[in-house]
């Protein structure tokens, strides 16, 4: 949500988690980050600060998408209603789309107006859509989020142990959408020692 | 006496800059700039520009580190610039430094952009010969891409705001003049390299002085720009879209140039004057 405050807070987090585990920065042996979807800003600061920990305390560091760990983690809740069967994630996409997606496909954006197609056997699992999703949706969402570190983790060791690394540098969020009236967000930069 | 060692990251626009400074002396500077990537929109979009900082804020950092050949166990503090500018963009440098901090138990100081460009002229390059301080009082004048001003300074970071900018940064009149030209962006250096061309060099732009203020404007001058082109358009019996002729072009961009350059100019020097400095820092 608010992403600046994610800035304050997450490094003395860290150090706090830290202390209380009694956790020595010498026994870390990796560094798991989520990469979204999600608010560009909060992303950025939790990506910035994840790449950083990783170049400087030389760990390999591995992004895990955001929505696969809360698909993970909506299978593993305990459901109060029925088995929650083949989640469908929705989360907000700005104020007014949504994107949808579905365990091992990439994100789909939902422009405004439009509704997630339902296929049978599959359930929604909706985050942070407060009047925008089904209540029972909205209530799966709650279940998977307090599951979803655990699950994001899971992912990210596992991907840690099979040695499947990613590129500390080039790490960057899984944005989506891209910002309006622009076709691309990669592209040439120049360099320069002396920019005189 | 070689003064601290610090490492200073700047992300507040479209560049990433690490640098490494000893006292004065510039140990090492690498800056990624996004000027290509921002060309194709004819201007910075702030969601492009953060993406960028976060994408090349390691790689800028590890070429900066290796020039600059030091320990950390060397390294007094690490400084980065906390605005203004862009929010998303800021983030990015000062995330990544509070994380060296943490990780590296090193001092964090946070450093206004503007006061940066000022105290810019206190630096040496890697090669260059000493040189004396600029002295107090001084004034300075800072023209960037989105920012200028005049500031009068009695000694370290003590300011007095001369005049500022009411409209547009010298800067953005630089860019929306040389759209307006079809001259390539950034508008800065594309005016100058056809003002250079210029043969006849008569057409003249209005000065906006603003009385005996050190404000600035310059939305007045970009409008005379417009008008001058849609003039040389008519006159040369060129549609909307055309391409003006590069004698035109070169004509207008040094008579606007002019005016700008005049205008600072002018300002700065009388405020040199008025307050009795003693040295005048240029910055941007
Ligand atoms: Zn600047």
């Amino acid at each position: 949500p608010a992403g600046h405050r994610h800035g304050e807070t997450l490094l003395p987090t860290i150090g706090r988690f830290l202390g209380e585990q009694n956790i020595r920065r010498s026994r870390i042996a990796g560094i798991v980050v989520g990469t979204g979807p999600g608010a560009f800003t909060g992303l950025r600061v939790g990506l910035a600060t994840a790449k950083t920990l990783a170049a400087s305390l030389g760990l390999p560091i591995v992004g895990v998408s955001t929505a696969e760990a809360l698909l993970a983690a909506a299978v593993d809740a305990p459901s109060g209603d029925a088995a929650v069967g083949r989640p469908v994630l929705l989360m907000p996409a700005g104020p007014a789309d949504r994107i949808e997606v579905r365990p091992g496909a990439s994100p789909r954006l939902l422009p405004d107006g439009t509704e997630p197609a339902l296929e049978s056997g599959e359930t929604l699992v909706a985050l942070d859509l407060v009047d925008r999703a089904p209540p029972a949706a909205l209530e799966r969402g709650e279940r998977a989020w307090a599951g979803f570190a655990a699950a994001l983790v899971r992912l990210g060791v596992e991907r840690l142990i099979r040695g499947e690394a990613d590129d500390v540098a080039r790490l960057v969020p899984e944005y989506v959408t891209l910002p309006r009236g622009v076709s691309a967000t990669d592209g040439t930069v120049a360099w320069s020692r002396d920019p005189r | 006496m070689s003064g601290p060692l610090l490492l200073s990251i700047e992300s507040s626009c479209d560049e990433t800059g690490i640098a490494l400074v000893e006292g004065r002396r510039i140990r090492a500077n690498v800056v990624a700039s996004q000027v290509a990537l921002h060309a194709a929109t004819g201007g910075i979009v702030p969601e492009v520009a953060a993406r960028a900082h976060l994408r090349w804020i390691l790689p800028v950092f590890d070429e900066a580190w290796n020039d600059g050949g030091v320990d950390w166990a060397d390294l007094d503090g690490i400084a980065v610039t906390y605005g203004p500018g862009l929010a998303g963009s800021l983030l990015v440098g000062i995330n990544v430094a509070k994380t060296l901090a943490w990780v590296h138990d090193k001092p964090l100081v946070g450093v206004n952009h503007l006061e940066g460009h000022v105290y810019a002229a206190w630096l040496l390059d890697a090669e260059e010969d000493e040189r004396p301080e600029p002295d107090f009082p001084l004034v300075a004048l800072v023209v960037s891409g989105g920012h200028t001003f005049l500031v009068e300074m009695t000694d370290h970071l003590a300011y007095r705001l001369l005049g500022e900018t009411v409209d547009d940064a010298a800067g953005e009149a630089f860019d929306k003049v040389g759209r307006l030209l079809g001259l390539d962006y950034p508008g800065g250096p594309a005016i100058m390299r056809a003002a250079e061309g210029a043969t006849r060099r008569d057409v003249a732009f209005p000065r906006a002085w603003m009385g005996d203020s050190y404000d600035f404007s310059f939305s007045g001058l970009k409008t005379a720009a417009r008008r001058a082109a849609e003039k040389a358009r008519r006159d040369a019996g060129l549609g909307d879209d055309e391409v003006l002729p590069t004698a035109t072009v070169a004509e207008l961009a040094h008579g606007f140039q002019e005016s700008v350059v005049d205008v600072l100019a002018a300002k700065t020097i009388r405020a040199a004057d008025e307050t009795g400095a003693r040295s005048i820092v240029v910055g941007g």
